[in-house]
């Protein structure tokens, strides 16, 4: 298991660096020159000059690069063209927000899918399957952001359970905190937690179907036994795979939902920092991102390690 | 080295007997009031402030001069001042310190106003040729040309005083120092949140910090502010005339205050000499469009009946007002289309308008409005905060901005009508009548003398109609019944902040 | 087949064509939806009421009513007509969005996928890259660059959308690479190109079909998402993504502004998922036909007249362990279809019965309906099943599941499967111990260790904690012994527990069945296809043809004397060492499906010896031995010459 880990690391560290090379790349094909945006029309020379060697803009990319890559392993994703922000700290100080919301979002996701998908496939063709499957069929079709405006329209305003719009940090009032990110989870984790329980409902479906199911019922263990413990656990290892995409659709469907919360997490700052064509806040947004999915996807590992003894490395 | 040792043993005296007074005169400041902030915070340089966000401002900066309830200039950091001809002679409070410790002094008041005058993005120090000191608390500014409002600008952040740490700070957009009543708590604010400030402990009229805490949340969503002020997590906002205000209008426990001045809402053509879009030389296209506005209807539906039509930079109350301007350019789809028709774009054409999320619904209905005449208007979403800064380039043939109502009319000819206004980036050059205007407005200091003058450039802004005036609102401000109640709330004049000296939180 | 990414609806194909089959309704709801939105945006001019972009600010933000059936927007725009004109921009989203990605992702990935080395090496790097982002952050980061708009989303969409493709088209490739055909085509000397559109493009048509419903859907729902935090279609154009951004902003004063667009995205994404899920069931369907077993079983409505009297014929043995009397096991609702009739048999302790037949001929089910465990649809309908004396089929649900384990059990045909391929062995016959004889974990772990040793596994402790797949086929079935007689059962049913095992390893676990018999002294009901398999074990034999016993007898008179056609047909068809080479003789056609039985005799249809006499039922007759055919007794003559 700890090899696993390590390899997987080992794994991260080049797959940074790609994407860090593609952002920096790609975003150094920005149309407009950053410099200009700075300064504006009115500025002189001089000072387009004075800006472009802060900027570090007058050296080769490749230099720019290094130099930036430099910092980076250390931590420093730079400071935001615009104002003396420092790109690591505006990226550290939203990250809680979307990590709640990608978090809770997940385990919604997580519950509802495999519960739905479990009482859809022990009772295939059943009233409660074709409930199950009819939810989601249309949990998949419907979008999250529409959703989110539907649910602050009902449970929000109306019945006024939950607040409309804002972010209160875990640190400052758990129970406002789950108040807060309750309906943007929901919103966001309704498709997952379709496609989870399709994938849980065909898994479980196909695992039933196995002999060992058969076999450790023939020795006499119970239903249920037998339905926790040597169906689930290995129904699971399907689902496993599917939940690592699924989390990096929900911190993907987070930037957008959080705009329908008014809520301040990286999509916010991305968009923003689109809009300005910020470039080192771009760069350090995908980053993360791309560290985060990568942290999931080795802890969705370990787990599908611990499911399914096969893909151990011996 | 001298100098600097005998100006810090001043403040600290300063500073202690200022701190007996208060102990005696007033309790300690107690409690936190919250105010909500709808344009995103892009700079807490005054001097590279181009937009709006002075709320972000004022708890650490304090200008030389400040409106009195009735817009009159009073003294701030100043004491006094005189003009004559082309120098404006300027006394400054003595005692007062930044909240770093350094001293507040003519030297320093100098550098100021020369680093505003050299970054060129503060309106009202265009006319200032330079400032010197005359003694070590007395100032004097050399004009370009006569400015008769010059002291009115240094109530605003043309007049806003930065300790020199911060000016020679790189990251002071992050870091501001003045000698405001509060100081920016860095470590408690949240980047695109909430700014927190605390009482300044040098302050030099320690009576008028009356909070523990104040607080700017930034919340650029209007249904997040309206929210933010139904639940108590604000005490007041600004707003605009939206549907949001026009919540607020009518929900109990709240009230929509209607501040002094107002905002006109305007469309700029940057491009007059049709550089990008040849058709925004055609008066007769712009014309066309100034008629194809029902600012009627726009003035109901989209500013939810806070608003007044507007044919001119000025509002109904200020002296500058033409009252034979109104309807000069009345809704009139027919004659708008007959303008199109005989104007060299009959078949119409298309432009890009820089939008910022808060002005979404006036540009799609503007975009509405235009369509009705052929011409199809592309909005381009911008970054809420830099709307003003994107007017100042050439990235767009046509912006639109508000102005408030009663600026002096002078900011006008900055803004718009010189060759090298601010918002004139095509840098076309105005015609001799509206520069002769604008200068001859500059002369005599009387207002009346000057209405006349005002008046005729109004008349002749309309006729070049590169400036398509909207809709007039006023400042609105959202707050909760107890902010309304609370006598220490005092509205700034012309402005959409409060104004902290004195200001005491609700209870 | 498709290394793309693992998408939302692709895991639920088997779920989505359960559901829809017999809901052709619904399918022809989607198709029509399609159409309607295609119509409408090819005709948006003609259909929609008003102009789209036609404002009257004095009638706002609207109710619904007879002159505006969906009510107006802020700017007083007639909602149902910019909802009709969104179509057009659904249309072209999807179309322009999943036409860039298809562009730009095959070609590549078949390019990339036909080179290998450095191209694929850096260009797979670099999807990999990609995919490790957010889809939606790698939209707005295009988009940066780009700018926004319509197309240019599109653009971006595509770009994102098309790394999909491109693995799906370099998988293919590199699965086709290696078939014999692309070879020989290279031999023959044609040219790469040839190759890969001759023999590489019509493979890559399904899986590309398949993906381009999924993408279509996934386009559809980006693009709303993109136009509505403002970096898609801008406006005042009408895309139902502009129309929910701006229905954001007056929740508070006419949340009806946000149903249209919201229902018009989920009906057309809810319909090119569905005509998804129906091409992909069909492009799965042309793959592996396999008609449906219960739609087979339909057609036949015969219900078999059940004969009460043969149980009599069966003769009593002493010490009998089971005893199963007129059992019949139906399929399906209703009367149903019956998969065994009038299965009667017994087992002495000590004796082991051998059950053979084909597949198909009811022998495995007979185990399973022994144990209750026959799976969804099947029940038995009549007869008896005694147990140590018990009637099984008395018993409820929770009684049962004390019995098995404990009283019966089970090996099944292939180790590697019915052993839980995510526990230890050790932890999985432990498990056993601890539920039925309520061992405690220490004891239940030492217990098994010595069953793993009985068993005939060397180093048992070490073995314990192995993984079904770290074992052997032999060892695995060893295994399974074990756990099966964990509780010393009375009765074993052993489900051809050695045909997936090499043949070396099938003597060696046929010696340990007779060793544990001997020690344990329980009953065992041996199922096989194997007549010499059964030669070997049994004490006696039962033959089983579609779901009925056709005879009976000791394993010697058996195979001396087979009575039955049948029975002679297996016996014949039985390898010999020695004769390796000359082809088997075998019994022309196939058991009948359930339902599709003979009425009379069901062998009737394969038999050599048909006469009239066996159009209709025949009885099992006989007293030492039991036969079921009329022309048992001329046959036995005829084998005795």
């Amino acid at each position: 298991m700890i090899r696993l880990i390590v390899q997987r690391l080992l794994a991260l560290v080049p797959l940074l660096f790609i994407v860090s090379v593609l952002t920096f790349s790609f975003t150094s094909l920005l149309p407009s020159d950053p410099v200009d945006l700075i300064v504006g029309d009115t500025a002189t020379q001089e000072q387009y000059e004075i800006v472009r060697e802060r900027l570090g803009m007058n050296q080769p990319i490749v230099v720019r690069y290094v130099q930036w890559l430099g910092r980076a392993v250390q931590g420093d994703l730079g400071t935001s063209f615009f104002n003396s922000v420092s790109v690591t700290g505006a990226v550290m100080q939203r990250l809680p927000v979307t990590l709640s919301l990608t978090a809770v979002s997940a385990l919604i996701a997580i519950v509802v899918g495999v519960a739905a998908g479990m009482a859809a496939a022990l009772r295939p063709r059943s009233w409660i399957d074709r409930f199950a499957t009819l939810g989601a069929t249309f949990g998949q079709a419907i979008p999250n952001f529409w959703f989110g405006l539907i649910l602050v329209a009902v449970f929000a305003v109306n019945l006024r359970w939950f607040p409309a719009t804002g972010f209160t940090a875990l640190s400052a009032s758990p129970w406002d905190w789950l108040r807060s990110v309750i309906l943007p989870s929901i919103a966001l984790g309704t498709s997952s937690s379709a496609a989870i329980a399709r994938q849980v409902r065909s898994a479980m479906v196909g695992v039933l179907q196995q002999d060992y199911i058969r076999a450790a019922r023939a020795q006499g263990l119970s239903a249920r036994r037998v339905l926790i413990k040597h169906a689930l656990t290995n129904a699971m290892v399907p689902v496993v795979a599917v939940l690592s995409f699924q989390i990096t659709v929900l911190l993907g469907g987070a930037l957008v939902v959080e705009q329908v919360f008014a809520i301040n997490g990286l999509g916010t700052l991305a968009i923003g920092a689109v809009r300005q064509q910020d470039i080192p806040m771009i760069q350090g947004i995908v980053l993360v991102m791309v560290a985060l999915v990568v942290v999931v996807q080795l802890a969705t590992d370990i787990v599908y390690g611990l499911l399914n003894p096969k893909a151990r490395p011996s | 080295m001298k100098h600097g040792m005998k100006d810090a043993l001043l403040a600290v005296a300063v500073a202690a007997g200022l701190g007996l007074g208060v102990a005696t005169a007033s309790a300690e400041p107690t409690g936190t009031f919250r105010y909500a902030e709808q344009v995103k915070l892009i700079t807490m340089d005054p001097q590279q402030q181009s937009g709006s966000g002075v709320p972000y401002l004022r708890p650490v900066y304090e200008s030389l001069f400040e409106r009195g309830p009735d817009g009159v200039p009073v003294p701030l950091l100043a004491t006094g001042y005189e003009v004559d001809g082309l120098d404006v002679t300027i006394t400054l409070r003595e005692g007062v310190a930044f909240s770093n410790g350094e001293a507040f002094n003519a030297e320093v008041a100098v550098a100021n106003i020369n680093r505003g005058v050299a970054l060129a993005i503060i309106e009202g120090l265009k006319t200032v040729e330079s400032a010197e000191a005359v003694d070590e608390f007395t100032l004097r500014i050399k004009l370009k040309e006569p400015d008769p409002a010059i002291i009115d600008s240094l109530c605003h952040t043309g007049g806003m005083m930065l300790a020199p740490a911060a000016i020679a700070d790189p990251a002071l957009d992050r870091n501001p120092i003045g000698t405001g009543p509060y100081v920016y708590d860095r470590e408690a604010s949240r980047e695109g949140e909430v700014r927190v400030y605390t009482p300044n402990p040098t302050y030099w009229d320690k009576d008028k910090i009356g909070l523990a805490r104040y607080e700017v949340w930034e919340l650029p969503d209007d249904t997040a502010r309206l929210n933010a002020l139904k639940t108590g997590q604000i005490d007041a906002g600004n707003w605009l005339a939206n549907p949001q205000s026009a919540i607020i209008d009518r929900t109990p426990g709240l009230k929509l205050v209607r501040g002094s001045g107002g905002l006109n809402y305007h469309v700029i053509i940057s491009d007059r000499e049709g550089t990008v879009v040849p058709a925004f030389a055609d008066l007769d296209v712009r014309q066309a469009m100034a008629h194809a506005i029902d600012r009627e209807a726009f003035g109901k539906a989209i500013q939810f009946g806070l608003a007044e039509k507007s044919f001119q930079p000025y509002g109904k109350d200020d002296w500058a007002y033409d009252p034979a301007l109104e309807g000069v350019y009345e809704y009139d789809l027919d004659k708008a289309r007959e303008y199109m028709a005989k104007s060299t774009f009959p078949e119409g054409f298309s432009f890009d308008m820089p939008s910022i999320p808060i002005y979404q619904s006036r540009l799609e209905a503007l975009a509405g409005f235009f369509n009705e005449i052929g011409i199809r208007m592309n909005i381009v979403p911008q970054e809420p905060g830099t709307l003003a800064r994107v007017s100042r380039t050439t990235s767009y043939p046509a912006t639109n901005l508000v102005w408030q109502t009663n600026t002096d009319p002078k900011f006008l000819a900055l803004r718009y009508i010189y060759e090298n206004a601010a918002y004139n980036p095509f840098k076309t050059a105005p015609s001799d009548e509206l520069l002769a205007l604008a200068e001859e407005g500059l002369q005599p200091v009387d207002p009346a003398v000057r209405a006349p003058i005002y008046r005729k450039m109004a008349s002749r802004l309309a006729e070049e109609a590169f400036l398509i005036f909207v809709t007039n609102t006023p400042i609105l401000f959202g707050v909760s019944d107890r902010t309304a109640d609370n006598e220490t709330v005092v509205y700034r004049f012309g402005e959409d902040s409060i104004n902290l000296r004195g200001l005491k939180a609700n209870d | 087949m498709t290394p793309s990414r693992p998408s939302p609806s692709s895991t639920g194909t088997r779920f989505a064509r359960q559901w829809l089959t017999g809901s052709s309704l619904i399918v022809t709801m989607a198709v029509m939806i399609l159409v309607l939105l295609v119509l409408l945006a090819l005709f948006a001019d003609v259909v929609a009421p008003y102009d789209p972009l036609k404002q009257n600010l004095m009638a706002a933000l609207q109710w619904p009513s007879s002159r505006h059936w969906l009510g107006t927007d802020d700017l007083g725009r007639d909602v149902l007509s910019r909802l009709i004109h969104g179509c057009r921009i659904a249309v072209i989203a999807a179309a322009e969005g999943t036409a860039i990605a298809v562009l730009l992702g095959v070609p590549l990935g078949l390019f990339i996928g036909y080179r290998g080395g450095w191209w694929d090496w850096i260009v797979m790097r670099m999807v990999e890259a990609i995919v490790s982002i957010p889809g939606i952050m790698v939209a707005i980061v295009i988009i940066a660059l780009l700018g926004p708009g319509l197309h240019k989303a599109m653009i971006a969409l595509g770009i994102l959308y098309s790394t999909s493709f491109l693995r799906l088209a370099r998988g293919v490739v590199l699965a086709e690479r290696e078939e014999v055909y692309v070879r020989s085509a290279r031999v023959i000397g044609a040219s790469d190109s040839r190759i890969l559109l001759r023999h590489i493009v019509p493979n890559i048509a399904p899986p590309l079909i398949v993906q381009i419903t999924l993408t279509v859907g996934a386009v559809l729902l980006s693009e709303a998402g993109l136009s509505f935090i403002g970096l898609g279609v801008q406006p005042p154009d009408a895309s139902w993504g502009t129309m929910l951004n701006s229905a954001a902003a007056f929740m508070d004063l006419n949340w009806f502004l946000a149903i249209p667009p919201g229902i018009a995205i989920i009906l057309t994404v809810l319909a090119v998922n569905l005509i998804g899920d129906v091409i992909r069931d069909g492009i799965g369907r042309g793959i592996a036909a396999e008609p449906r077993a219960d739609v087979a079983a339909a057609r036949s409505a015969a219900v078999e007249p059940t004969a009460a009297t043969e149980a009599a014929a069966l003769p009593r043995v002493e010490n009998e362990v089971l005893r199963v009397e007129n059992l019949q096991v139906v399929v399906g609702t209703g009367v149903g279809v019956p998969i065994i009739t009038d299965l009667s048999f017994g087992i002495a302790r000590g004796e082991t019965l051998g059950l053979v037949g084909e597949s198909g001929s009811g022998k495995t089910m007979t185990g399973l309906a022994i144990l209750r465990l026959m799976g969804g649809g099947l029940r038995t309908t009549h007869g008896s099943i005694t147990l140590d004396g018990r009637d099984l089929r008395s018993l409820s649900d929770r009684q049962m599941e004390q019995v098995r384990g404990n009283a019966v059990s089970m090996v099944f045909q292939d180790p590697t499967t019915s052993l839980n391929p995510a526990f230890t062995v050790g932890n999985q016959i432990a498990e056993v111990l601890r539920a039925k004889q309520g061992l405690s974990r220490a004891q239940a772990w030492s217990r098994t260790v010595e069953l793993l040793d009985r068993v005939g596994i060397p180093r048992p402790e070490e073995r314990a904690r192995a993984y079904p797949h770290e074992l052997s086929g032999g060892m695995a079935q060893r295994v399974a012994i074990a756990r099966a007689l964990s509780c010393n059962p009375s009765l074993l049913i052993a489900d051809e527990p050695t045909t997936a095992l090499d043949v070396t390893v099938q003597q060696e676990i046929l010696d340990l069945f007779r060793d544990l018999q001997d020690e344990f002294g329980m009953a065992i009901l041996f199922v096989t296809h194997d007549l010499a398999v059964a030669a070997d074990i049994c004490d006696r034999i039962a033959v089983m043809y579609a779901g009925e016993m056709v005879e009976t007898a000791k394993v010697d008179a058996l195979f001396s004397s087979p009575r039955h056609p049948y029975t002679r047909g297996l016996l014949a068809a039985m390898p010999h060492a020695s004769d390796r080479n000359p082809p088997l003789p075998t019994i022309r056609g196939n058991v009948p499906r359930p339902g599709a039985w003979p009425a009379g005799c069901r062998f009737s249809n394969r038999c050599d010896f048909r006469t009239a006499r066996c159009e209709q039922r025949i009885p099992l007759t006989g007293r030492d031995r039991l036969v079921r055919c009329v022309r048992a007794d001329e046959l036995a003559l005829e084998a005795a010459q």
